[in-house]
């Protein structure tokens, strides 16, 4: 794997009596997208504002590799959570100004503006007036704002949220574009299919411990097992004397039997019980999406073991 | 320091091309002028058309009344037509009255006078110019002119000194107290920069209060330390206070020369002591500067803000109070004692400097270094409120924790 960027070292923090992050411990290398994941309040956006210098962590480190003990600030671009523009300002205005906090060249800034704002749809509004964007175009214009310094390492929280699918589409290229000129990105959503589509590695928290790392690939391999969807009016019992079942849901006429990992599909089928109401039944492997709701609901916590190292 | 500057210039930036703020900024002078120029204006509408006197005389003053009106304006003239004829014209013609003065009436010290019934006030100010007439009526009775001078001067009562030192000291410091506005021009001048860098002080308020609701405080501090963020915002807009300045200055100093030309307002105003009013406007500004922006930073809904809040906002004002008892003893106790209190000490010192004769330097230096130690103090807590209240969003700050960061 290329070199490390970033190293967040069992970083942990409190806040009052309550740990919001704890043993949080994660790489980020050049040129790769990690996603960081996790149900509201697991303690995302706390672990990137320690990141970010913008708290200070109770104990770990963070280590920026490649430079001194500061926070290398003009290396990195943030796009917050929290984020806003200044409303009375021009477009080109706020950007330079964010260029010249960054240290970056006045006259680089400036054509690297024009050159998003035609990639983003958004030629000829340099001039306008913040206030005047709709949020979708604000948006755009903070996502400039946070990569107009060229930085090593990009950090976007929720960078999807908000945004409509073509401009979702649009960030996607941009910023798998980036990470293939060499950015290390972090990013948090809630967006799974877009994590799912995008990302390298994901690191997925829950009440502020880690639950699951690793290569995305690996993570599906190892946790998006097969269900089994039945439609049909069947007792429940029917099913609990069927082999290799995880857990079942059952919701009106909708069942739904989670398999485990080493189920042989053909095999398993021909163990259903003879008796049942079948209108339509389905198998398919669980989405990234369906792991996310089952670390954030707490069925990942009926498996043992479940860690997986990239 | 370096992104001090680049915060204080944009916040400079975008303010002095924001529109409220160049109304605001013309406005203002606008606004002082007329109301500085609008009341004379507007009494001056009554004494435009100047009143005239017809007088009836026939006892022959009618050229010393001419001197004596001279002063007041008033055009006084003999009466071209006969008493009934005049007395008709003045009930038509405003500000116009009809003497007759005729031997009888002297000798009865009653002089009939006509006007039209709007003319009340005329009647009263006829008064003044009955000077020639009473020296005639006196001239009768066979005085000597002696006599008839001590007549007309009357008795006068005239201000004494009981302690006969301080006589002395005033004819001593004659030539240097002839014109309080020499301490005043540089005083006034100071108040105007520390009232208006407080005003501009007040829209760090707005800017950190703002910053909080536009969510842009996040982005910011990626690149820069809540510190450097803060002190930018002091000093933009210190500059846009000072720009402030001199745009009334502009207006006022050539309307001052020129509304008082005998007074050398630019000889007063340019002065040493200019030098240390002004330090003490800064350091004023710089005291409240902090206040307003730590506690602006604890605030993302100004309707909502509590009561706590809305006092610190009136700190400002707190030395209003005192104004009056120090202008009516400079060197008084509470002089004194608000001259040591940070909050009241910038604009208690420059009334008072601009007042007194000598300066108290021990008092004085005191006093700097109170407030030196204090805007010191208050930039190191307002720091301290800034960095963890611009960052909390979604509800203002309450007293307790804004003294739980302070501790921290």
């Amino acid at each position: 794997m290329s070199e490390k960027v970033l190293t967040v070292n069992q970083l942990g923090k409190s806040f009052k009596k309550t740990r919001i992050v704890e043993g949080i411990s994660f790489d980020v290398y050049k040129g790769e997208i990690m996603a960081i994941l996790g149900p509201n309040g697991a303690g995302k956006s706390t672990t990137i504002r320690n990141i970010m210098g913008i708290m200070y962590p109770d104990e770990g480190e963070i280590i920026f590799h490649n430079h001194g003990k500061e926070i290398p600030r003009h290396k990195i671009g943030y796009l917050p959570e929290e984020r806003g523009l200044y409303k009375n300002v021009k477009v080109m205005d706020i950007l330079l100004y964010l260029a010249e906090l960054k240290n970056y060249p006045l006259k680089k800034a400036k054509k690297r503006v024009e050159e998003y704002l035609e990639k983003f749809d958004l030629k000829g509004k340099e001039k306008v007036s913040v206030e005047e964007l709709s949020k979708g175009m604000a948006q755009k214009i903070q996502f400039i704002g946070a990569i107009i310094h060229e930085p090593e390492l990009l950090i976007l929280d929720e960078p999807f949220s908000g945004l409509d699918p073509v401009s979702q589409e649009v960030f996607k290229e941009e910023i798998r574009s980036l990470a293939d000129n060499g950015t290390a990105i972090l990013l948090s959503s809630h967006q799974m299919n877009l994590v799912e589509e995008l990302c390298d590695r994901l690191f997925m928290i829950h009440k502020g411990r880690k639950v699951i790392t690793g290569l995305m690939e690996n993570v599906k391999e190892e946790y998006a097992n097969f269900k089994c969807t039945i439609v049909g009016e069947n007792d429940e019992q029917l099913f609990e004397q069927l082999p290799m079942v995880q857990r079942i849901e059952q919701k009106g006429i909708v069942t739904v039997i989670h398999l485990n990992q080493d189920v042989q599909i053909p095999l398993w089928l021909k163990e259903l019980p003879s008796n049942l109401m079948i209108q339509e039944l389905s198998i398919d492997r669980i989405s990234l999406h369906e792991i996310f709701v089952d670390v954030a609901t707490g069925h990942k916590g009926e498996r043992k073991g479940g860690k997986l190292h990239a | 320091m370096r992104n001090s500057l680049k915060v204080a210039k944009w916040e400079y930036k975008r303010n002095i091309k924001n529109k409220s703020f160049l109304i605001s900024l013309a406005l203002t002078p606008i606004l002082f002028i007329l109301f500085a120029t609008l009341p004379t204006l507007l009494s001056n509408t009554g004494n435009d058309d100047a009143a005239t006197i017809y007088v009836h005389d026939e006892v022959n003053v009618l050229g010393e009344l001419q001197d004596e009106a001279e002063p007041l304006g008033w055009n006084v003239q003999s009466a071209p037509v006969n008493q009934q004829a005049m007395m008709e014209r003045v009930e038509d013609e405003e500000n116009t009255a009809y003497l007759h003065i005729t031997e009888e009436a002297v000798r009865e010290g009653s002089v009939e006078v006509y006007t039209s019934d709007e003319s009340d006030d005329l009647l009263q100010e006829l008064s003044m110019i009955q000077g020639p007439i009473r020296t005639y009526q006196l001239s009768r009775l066979d005085l000597s002119e002696e006599q008839i001078n001590a007549i007309n001067k009357g008795i006068n009562f005239i201000p004494a000194q009981s302690d006969p030192r301080e006589s002395t000291s005033e004819g001593g410091t004659e030539t240097s107290s002839a014109d309080p506005l020499e301490r005043l021009v540089p005083g006034i001048f100071a108040g105007i920069i520390l009232f208006s860098i407080l005003i501009t002080g007040m829209m760090i308020f707005q800017s950190a209060s703002q910053e909080k609701k536009d969510k842009v405080a996040e982005s910011i501090l990626s690149s820069i330390t809540p510190n450097d963020l803060m002190q930018g915002k002091i000093i933009g807009y210190f500059g846009l206070g000072l720009t402030q300045v001199f745009v009334w200055s502009g207006f006022a100093l050539p309307l001052m020369v020129w509304l008082l030309d005998d007074v050398p307002i630019i000889e007063y105003l340019f002065v040493p002591e200019l030098a240390l009013l002004v330090f003490i406007a800064i350091l004023g500004y710089l005291l409240f500067a902090a206040i307003f922006v730590g506690i602006g930073a604890t605030i993302e809904d100004v309707n909502a803000s509590s009561n706590f809040q809305g006092i610190i906002m009136l700190l400002p004002f707190l030395p209003f109070f005192f104004i009056g008892p120090v202008l009516s003893d400079p060197e008084g106790i509470i002089a004194t004692i608000g001259s040591y209190i940070p909050i009241t000490a910038p604009a208690l010192l420059l009334v008072r400097l601009s007042v007194l004769e000598a300066w108290p330097w021990v008092d004085i230096s005191l006093a700097i270094v109170i407030l030196l130690i204090s805007v010191w103090l208050f930039m190191k807590l307002a720091g301290k409120v800034f960095q963890v209240g611009i960052l909390m969003y979604g509800k203002n700050a309450t007293p307790q924790e804004i003294w739980k960061w302070l501790r921290a």
